[in-house]
């Protein structure tokens, strides 16, 4: 009996307070959170509205230039691939990795990154007709750009392959490949004073 | 499904290094071609008891496609579009220094003709040896002086067993082959044999029929096209009610053909090819080949 008083004691007291605020404020019989708090105006809150849009993700800074992991070959599928574009006329080049982009986002095929290696330029000396000296006739630029296929289907890829050498314009060499370490390291410059003190601390 | 297709599923694959070009008409009619398997595991071999006995016997038939050299002509919408496209971009773009330079000779020679013209006062640079009409002339010259090769030539277009016919449209091979007791057209052909995957059966048919110095690059690994067909009622036995034969794309890469081939071989367009393939088999193969 001892244990229970407390227990009839505080059900008493519990229905006490209950029975006191229904009795002044029949709309708390419900707590949710569309109920306003408020402490002594009654119109205090009364604007809030922020609590009831759905929860957003939070937003971080978005880490750019990750270093995509190399997806290995499977049974069924190819591992990372480069198709590289390079020609001289840039326009046309541009326009085909464009194209192979929009192929591969219309085959639902994965597209890791899209990026242009540096461009080369080449020097065409010409023998003049009289004398011995070489003169710069022309420089030839080549542009070269990388589309990054992170898995494609085995059963997608003659397709893939045929439609895109199909459409190939004239001037602009097609690449594909397949994507190593030493492909990533390409992509950066080399900093001459890093290898002198480099070279310094090993001599 | 038979062997083979557990083999496809089974094998790990041979990763590819292609490297394709398209270069001008002078140097020749195919596109340059460098292929390297890097890694080609053998299949490995399913035991007798695994297999099921199916009465369909297996064939690999190779579809040899040559691409196109040239760019197709364009339709008269399409001139008129290009023509107005360079038209406008004429009319935007900004004077480059060739035609500055004309510009400034131009102006030097008018200023020289004039009555008061007085040679100290010019501020003397150094005098180009050449001026840049001059220039002009000499690349016009030299322009003249070459001469690019006929985009179509008629004679050679007729000539259906020739790879260089209609370079601006891309051709199929097709070779004539025994088929039960009749000769038909069809693309080549072989019977599939133990311990071999589909695509090495594919090669060989390529190889069976045309010359030895002739270079294809397959596309994949996986089939691009079947077609089923029974064998007439006389000839079905217990162990064989038809045959099965996948079809695998391949590209022609640059080989001049040394050797006459061993079969009467044709190279025909996807238009052509209603005159000579029989009509059920025409429908399957017709799915996978691309007019582009």
């Amino acid at each position: 009996l001892q244990v229970t008083f407390p227990q009839q004691a505080s059900i008493l007291n519990l229905s006490l307070c209950r029975a006191t605020p229904s009795i002044q404020h029949p709309m708390w019989s419900t707590a949710s959170i569309n109920e306003r708090q408020y402490r002594d105006m009654p119109t205090h809150g009364i604007g809030r509205w922020r609590h009831l849009l759905p929860k957003q993700a939070s937003k971080k800074k978005k880490v750019r230039n990750q270093v995509k992991d190399l997806v290995s070959a499977t049974d069924t599928a190819y591992g990372t691939l480069n198709v590289k574009v390079s020609g001289y006329d840039m326009t046309v080049v541009e326009h085909y990795s464009q194209y192979i982009h929009n192929l591969c986002n219309r085959l639902n095929i994965k597209v890791a990154e899209s990026y242009a290696l540096p461009t080369k330029s080449t020097e065409v000396l010409l023998m003049q007709e009289q004398g011995n000296k070489t003169f710069v006739d022309a420089v030839l630029k080549t542009h070269q750009r990388v589309v990054q296929l992170s898995s494609l289907n085995a059963s997608l890829c003659p397709v893939f392959m045929d439609v895109i050498l199909k459409n190939q314009p004239e001037g602009v060499q097609l690449s594909v490949q397949e994507h190593t370490e030493a492909d990533y390291l390409l992509r950066f410059k080399a900093r001459p004073e890093l290898d002198g003190l480099i070279a310094q601390i090993y001599q | 499904m038979a062997a083979p297709c557990r083999k496809m599923a089974s094998r790990s694959f041979s990763r590819l290094l292609c490297y394709f070009s398209s270069t001008a008409v002078g140097s020749g009619a195919c596109r340059r071609f460098s292929v390297t398997p890097i890694d080609r595991a053998t299949p490995l071999g399913s035991t007798a008891a695994d297999r099921a006995t199916s009465p369909w016997s297996l064939m690999a038939a190779v579809c040899l496609q040559r691409l196109p050299v040239i760019s197709a002509d364009c339709s008269p919408i399409e001139q008129r579009f290009k023509q107005m496209l360079q038209q406008m971009e004429l009319e935007k773009s900004l004077v480059s220094d060739h035609e500055l330079r004309l510009l400034e000779d131009a102006e030097k020679m008018s200023r020289r003709q004039a009555a008061d013209y007085d040679s100290d006062e010019e501020d003397r640079g150094d005098q180009e040896i050449m001026m840049t009409q001059d220039l002009e002339d000499t690349w016009e010259q030299r322009l003249k002086n070459f001469h690019p090769a006929p985009r179509v030539r008629a004679d050679v277009d007729e000539d259906l067993s020739s790879a260089q016919r209609c370079l601006a449209d891309s051709l199929v091979l097709l070779a004539e082959q025994q088929v039960g007791a009749e000769k038909l057209w069809l693309l080549p052909q072989a019977a599939w044999q133990e311990g071999e995957t589909l695509r090495q059966t594919a090669e060989r048919a390529l190889d069976s029929v045309t010359a030895a110095g002739v270079k294809a690059t397959f596309l994949g690994n996986a089939p691009c096209g079947v077609y089923k067909y029974k064998l007439p009622k006389a000839a079905r036995t217990e162990g064989s009610v038809g045959r099965k034969v996948f079809f695998f794309k391949a590209i022609l890469a640059d080989g001049a053909p040394g050797s006459a081939p061993t079969a009467p071989l044709l190279w025909v367009k996807k238009s052509e090819l209603q005159e000579y393939l029989k009509p059920a088999y025409m429908t399957k193969v017709d799915r996978f080949i691309l007019n582009l």
